[in-house]
């Protein structure tokens, strides 16, 4: 187990060092100056002499290699840069609204494993009646109905209509926990959806697909109970797949809390990233983006961990 | 089939419509999506206006009407672009290798490890919102996707014979690969394509959402529901018309996805799930009462609640005695094997013997209540003594069965690699069955596996206990299988060929494992099944020959082998070689299929002695001989059986 969970992060190292490079390129392979296009608005050129400025404040005058080198070390020793609206370390900003955007996720994953998994057995065993019908309705409707849609109608109907809760905001977990929970029943939630509409399925196809593996028929020939064959035989080898999956819809999940917290308001580090676009400022779009592009990373790495405790082969192959 | 075909038609053409009203926008009687009617902002629908007017008061419908616009614009042309780059790129990945492989395929790659809002806002942020950077955008994080499909399709094809033989005859390799393999990617191709539509829809406009994606006045399905936002209480449709637009859209795609999906392979998914984990399902019951033709109910059914059985009936001293049990295929009634009956006594071996589809297989399942899904008993009963009484086992259900699976009835299947449970450890699935039958503590349970796996013969028992399947060697995974199977003293053990999937020396282990748990548990019943006679010599006391579904030939051991009275018998007997571990393939012509039965002799077409007489259907008839020390009849399905053997 030690050597495959070395192995696992080993390769996350390698994957954060490509992402960051991917990042790099991206910023310096594309036609024009980062400096250029900071200071150009509309179609009038900017004013030479401040892009030398700004190239000068910004290193880009410095060969590429040396960027790419104080630019790979900034990152190691988490530091992001200072951000150019006011000047502040970016990373402040990190640490102060990562952990907001993680409870984000965890909630929606959470949501999404807890009522998805039981839901996608329920309709694997009631294989084309009406159970099954419903849940692959909803799920159909789920994948195809944007998050910030979703958002959007639920603060429609359960703020504004009905007025059980505000329509979004954050209140810190010490200051008012039952407050901050209530809160993030409703983004938590709506990001959940999609993935739970995976999470069915996926649970789905993978229940129907374990049931006709041999092993069940020995457990049923050994007289075990029902109840006992579909948790310990059918349902607990049924979730490795299921686990792969949830840790391929990561990216996704992350990429529906941008939309999410803009939606509800939810001071994380992903609504952040959009007033940041906006102010087209530089070190913050990088720190945000590569920040979490690493949780991303970090996030499969604990998804390749979980794959081997439910399944020991895993590790044999490492 | 035909029908996800149809189904396919009925979606695309939906599409059809929907793309030909969008992309006929200009030529509409459409009010300007941009002219403001102030006054009337937030105006209900109206003759004028289906969808009333938007915060200045300009035309809703049209706005839906022209956002679908930008928002099919962008998908399509960055599907497209993605679609050309990526299969240009997995081309070249697929064909050159190497150095071009790493830059083309594993590059795109690393695209995937961004999540794909991120890289899409990071580009807005170096290029500004628009259009033109949207499509730059989506298209940058598809192009992985089409790579992936078309690299793969590459690697198969150009190793073919036929890319090597034009490569020689001076076709440009690329040329050649453009050709054939195009048609081979063409379905994942599609598939991928209506992905890449609907996520792109999808992500278009959630950055119009943002403010990020189409610059307004521009109208968008995105920006839409972003200034209804500000105006939820006053004006709750105008969020409501481009949700339903948006999601519709989606929706539509998904289901043609999916609907192609099914189309261009067909998934042999087993719908129904599985009849037993149905709580009530009266399982073979069930199944047995709605194929069974009308008047004829056996007599003296037992119901399955007496698992105490009737104590008036006995059977004669023997365990088992399954009576003109047939096993069909539910939906269509045809049946796979027909009117077999077999006896085994306590502490009797009895061998069942015949080709693959000779249905003995399922004679074994059938008695355990275990056939596949889609297969029941049509007929006939499978009675059994239990220390109460006798049931019927082919009538139980799936409650009235488990009671008696894994304690009196134990089955060892032929592929324990595949029969155990590759997530947990084999002293666990063992103290399962013990647990199942016998409560008992936990560390009592825990030494009486370890003494199973020892009495097994499975060396360091106590680590073996702890190990997984896949740590164990194949003759010791059927070890643990057997073990498991004589876990609760079982007054009947069927084996299905047992030793067929392990290697000589392996096999002959395990048969005298077998011999030594007889011993040990002398009134334990055994149903062997197998293909090899050369084994039913060593281990069977009597044998019942299986062809094409029936009975041919049973008797005790000695005398089937010392004299055969079926010619399919003495076929088989010839065909094993001298030094044993012979396999029946010796005998010219195959096994016909269910539903091609012949009329009369099933043995008829590869039989040397076939004549008029055999035109008829044979049945099983006794002879003289047998009723040796056990008492067993012998009978064979041959009405020329003097002349042929
Ligand atoms: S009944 Fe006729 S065809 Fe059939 S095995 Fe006997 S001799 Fe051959």
């Amino acid at each position: 187990m030690a050597r495959y969970i070395g192995q696992r992060v080993l390769v996350a190292l390698v994957l954060i060092w490509l992402v960051s490079t991917l990042v790099f390129m991206v910023l310096h392979l594309v036609p024009g100056d980062p400096a250029e296009l900071l200071l150009a608005s509309g179609n009038t050129a900017p004013d030479p002499q401040a892009v030398a400025q700004l190239r000068t404040e910004m290193g880009l005058d410095r060969p590429l290699m040396v960027q790419y080198a104080s630019y790979l070390a900034g990152i190691v020793h988490g530091d992001f840069g200072v951000s150019l609206r006011d000047g502040t370390p970016v990373a402040q900003q990190l640490m102060l609204r990562l952990p907001r955007t993680l409870e984000l996720v965890v909630a929606a994953t959470l949501i999404a494993s807890v009522l998805g998994i039981p839901l996608g057995t329920l309709a694997a065993i009631r294989g084309g009646g009406l159970a099954d019908r419903l849940v692959s309705l909803l799920a159909s409707l789920a994948l195809s109905t944007p998050v910030f849609v979703v958002g959007t109608g639920l603060i429609l109907l359960f703020a504004q209509k009905l007025g059980w809760i505000s329509a979004g905001g954050y209140v810190p977990f010490a200051q008012d926990p039952l407050r901050h929970l209530a809160l993030l029943l409703m983004p938590a939630g709506t990001i959940a959806l999609s993935l739970w509409a995976i999470v069915v399925r996926m649970t789905r196809a993978s229940v129907l697909e374990v049931l006709e593996r041999d092993f069940v028929r020995t457990a049923r020939a050994k007289g075990l109970g029902r109840r006992r064959i579909l948790r310990r035989h059918v349902v607990r080898n049924a979730m490795v797949p299921v686990i792969t999956v949830i840790g391929l819809q990561m990216g996704t999940l992350l990429g529906s809390t941008v939309l999410i917290e803009y939606v509800f308001n939810w001071p994380g580090l992903s609504g952040y990233l959009v007033s940041a676009v906006e102010a087209r400022d530089y070190p913050e779009v990088v720190g945000i983006v590569l920040t979490i592009s690493i949780v991303f990373v970090l996030i499969n790495l604990i998804v390749d961990i979980a794959y081997a405790v439910l399944d020991p082969r895993v590790k044999l192959a490492a | 089939m035909i029908r996800a075909r149809h189904q396919l038609y009925i979606w695309l053409c939906l599409a059809a419509v929907l793309i030909a009203v969008i992309a006929a926008a200009p030529i509409l009687p459409l009010d300007d999506v941009r002219a403001m009617d102030i006054p009337h902002r937030f105006a209900g629908p109206s003759a004028a206006h289906w969808m009333g007017l938007d915060n200045y008061g300009r035309d809703v419908f049209a706005r839906l009407v022209w956002g679908g616009r930008a928002s099919l614009a962008v998908a399509f042309g960055s599907a497209v672009l993605a679609g050309i780059a990526g299969t240009i790129l997995g081309l070249l990945g697929g064909y050159f290798r190497g150095v071009v492989e790493v830059v083309t395929v594993r590059v795109s790659e690393v695209i995937l490890f961004l999540p794909p809002l991120l890289l899409a806002l990071l580009v807005i942020t170096i290029l500004g919102a628009g259009v033109s950077t949207l499509i730059l955008a989506i298209t940058i994080l598809y192009i992985p996707n089409y790579t992936r499909v078309v690299y793969a399709a590459t690697l198969q094809t150009a190793s073919q014979d036929f890319v090597v033989a034009q490569e020689a005859m001076g076709t440009h390799p690329l040329t050649t690969l453009w050709r054939t393999i195009l048609p081979n990617v063409m379905p994942p191709l599609l598939v991928q394509f209506s992905l890449t539509v609907a996520g792109a829809i999808l992500l278009e406009s959630g950055l119009s959402f943002l403010g990020l994606g189409v610059v307004p006045p521009t109208p968008s399905w995105g920006l839409m529901i972003r200034s209804a936002r500000s105006a939820l209480d006053v004006a709750p449709m105008l969020l409501v018309w481009p949700s339903v637009a948006l999601a519709g859209t989606v929706l539509l795609l998904n289901v043609i996805c999916d609907r192609l999906q099914d189309v261009l392979s067909p998934r042999t998914a087993a719908v129904g799930g599985a009849a037993w984990l149905r709580r009530g399902a009266r399982g073979a019951a069930r199944r047995r009462a709605s194929m069974m033709p009308a008047g004829k109910v056996p007599a003296g059914k037992l119901v399955p609640e007496e698992l105490t059985g009737d104590p008036a009936r006995d059977l004669g001293g023997d365990l088992l005695a399954v009576e003109e049990l047939s096993v069909a295929i539910t939906a269509t009634g045809r049946p796979l094997t027909q009117g077999i009956s077999l006896r085994v006594a306590p502490g009797e071996t009895l061998a069942l013997v015949g080709e693959s589809g000779s249905g003995k297989t399922l004679t074994g399942l059938a008695s355990t209540g275990l056939l596949p899904n889609g297969l029941g008993v049509a007929e006939g009963r499978a009675l059994f003594q239990t220390p109460g009484g006798v049931t019927d086992l082919a009538a139980l259900d799936e409650d009235g069965m488990r009671p008696l699976r894994g304690a009196q009835i134990s089955m060892v299947f032929q592929d324990a690699a595949a029969a155990l449970n590759p997530v947990h450890r084999v002293g666990d699935q063992l103290a399962e069955v013990i647990a199942a039958h016998r409560p008992m503590s936990r560390p009592r349970i825990e030494a009486e596996v370890v003494e199973l796996l020892r009495k097994v013969g499975i060396p360091d028992p106590e680590r073996r206990a702890r190990s997984y399947p896949f740590e164990l060697s194949g003759g010791q995974r059927q070890r643990a299988m057997i073990a498991m199977a004589v876990a609760n003293a079982p007054r009947l053990l069927i084996a299905d060929e047992p030793t067929t999937a392990l290697d000589p020396t392996i096999q002959a282990q395990i048969l005298q494992l077998l011999e030594f748990l007889k011993q040990e548990n002398p009134d334990m019943g055994v149903i062997f099944v197998t293909h090899n006679l050369a084994l039913v010599h060593e281990i069977a006391d009597t044998v019942c020959v299986m062809y094409a579904g029936e009975v041919v030939e049973q008797g005790p051991v000695a005398e089937v082998f010392a004299a055969p009275r079926h010619p399919y018998t003495a076929a088989l007997l010839a065909s094993v070689p001298e030094a044993g571990q012979g396999r029946l393939q010796a005998i010219p012509g195959t096994v016909p299929q269910p539903g091609r039965m012949p009329e009369g002799c099933r043995f008829a077409p590869r039989c040397d002695f076939a004549a008029e007489a055999c035109r008829a259907p044979q049945a099983l008839i006794e002879i003289e001989g047998g009723a040796g020390p056990d008492g067993r009849p012998r009978r064979t399905r041959c009405i020329r059986w003097r002349e042929a053997t």
